[in-house]
């Protein structure tokens, strides 16, 4: 009875927990709109920065979390690049999370 | 024939940049004895499962050797990546870089 009790505890919290994480993540419908801007460099092959020059990173399937974590680092000034920053600036958290959630969509 | 003379200067000519490429951007296969250390994290091949992560597989050689090089400067600050590029020479890095740029790849450039 009791090992029962506690499998449906379990099952409950684990739902929770999942259902947490989901709503959690971003919207990538919403994260194809606040995208717009990152595209103009993002969204072209090959697209190198001005100087000093090299190519920006492909970000097409990357994890989202590693997307968040790096614009997040750009915002608070861990991570310096002058057009990122400026990016990442006006960036909420849940703008963040809906354009890491549009990035990282696998390639169809 | 002189299809030939044209089909053997192209593979010169491919071969050579090929090289050059290599000499410029560094040794993929250096690079992937150099990388063992690095697939704790970033996977087998820079093919990353965890997301805190990123994927390394087929992203862009001079990229890979501008993040590095910042991690070593304390430009792009963590802890973790200081450490790891912080023992790195300029040759290490570009053969990682090459390594990791040659593996086939999920990543893709984004549409517009």
């Amino acid at each position: 009875m009791r090992a029962k009790w506690s499998l449906a505890v379990g099952g409950m919290s684990l739902f929770f927990l999942v259902a947490g994480a989901a709503q959690a993540a971003g919207n990538p419908v919403a994260g194809r709109e606040k995208a717009y801007t990152c595209l103009g460099c993002h969204g072209v092959k090959g697209y190198r920065t001005m100087y000093p020059s090299y190519h920006v990173p492909l970000l097409g399937g990357q994890h989202a979390q590693y997307i968040v974590n790096a614009l997040m680092e750009y915002k608070n000034g861990q991570r310096k690049m002058a057009t990122m920053q400026a990016q990442a600036e006006s960036l909420s958290k849940q703008d963040m999370e809906d354009i890491a959630a549009y990035f990282s969509q696998k390639k169809q | 024939m002189k299809g030939l003379a044209v089909a053997v200067f192209t593979c010169g000519l491919a071969v050579a940049s090929t090289q050059a490429w290599a000499i410029k951007h560094g040794d993929p296969v250096a690079g992937a004895k150099k990388a063992q250390t690095c697939f704790a994290c970033h996977g087998k091949g820079g093919h990353s499962t965890n997301a805190m992560y990123p994927i390394l597989a087929g992203q862009y050689a001079d990229y890979i050797i501008r993040a590095l090089h910042d991690y070593k400067d304390g430009i792009r600050q963590n802890p973790i990546m200081r450490g790891m590029a912080g023992s790195l020479s300029d040759k290490d890095i570009q053969d990682l870089a090459a390594y990791f740029s040659s593996q086939p790849t999920t990543l893709y450039t984004l549409k517009r």
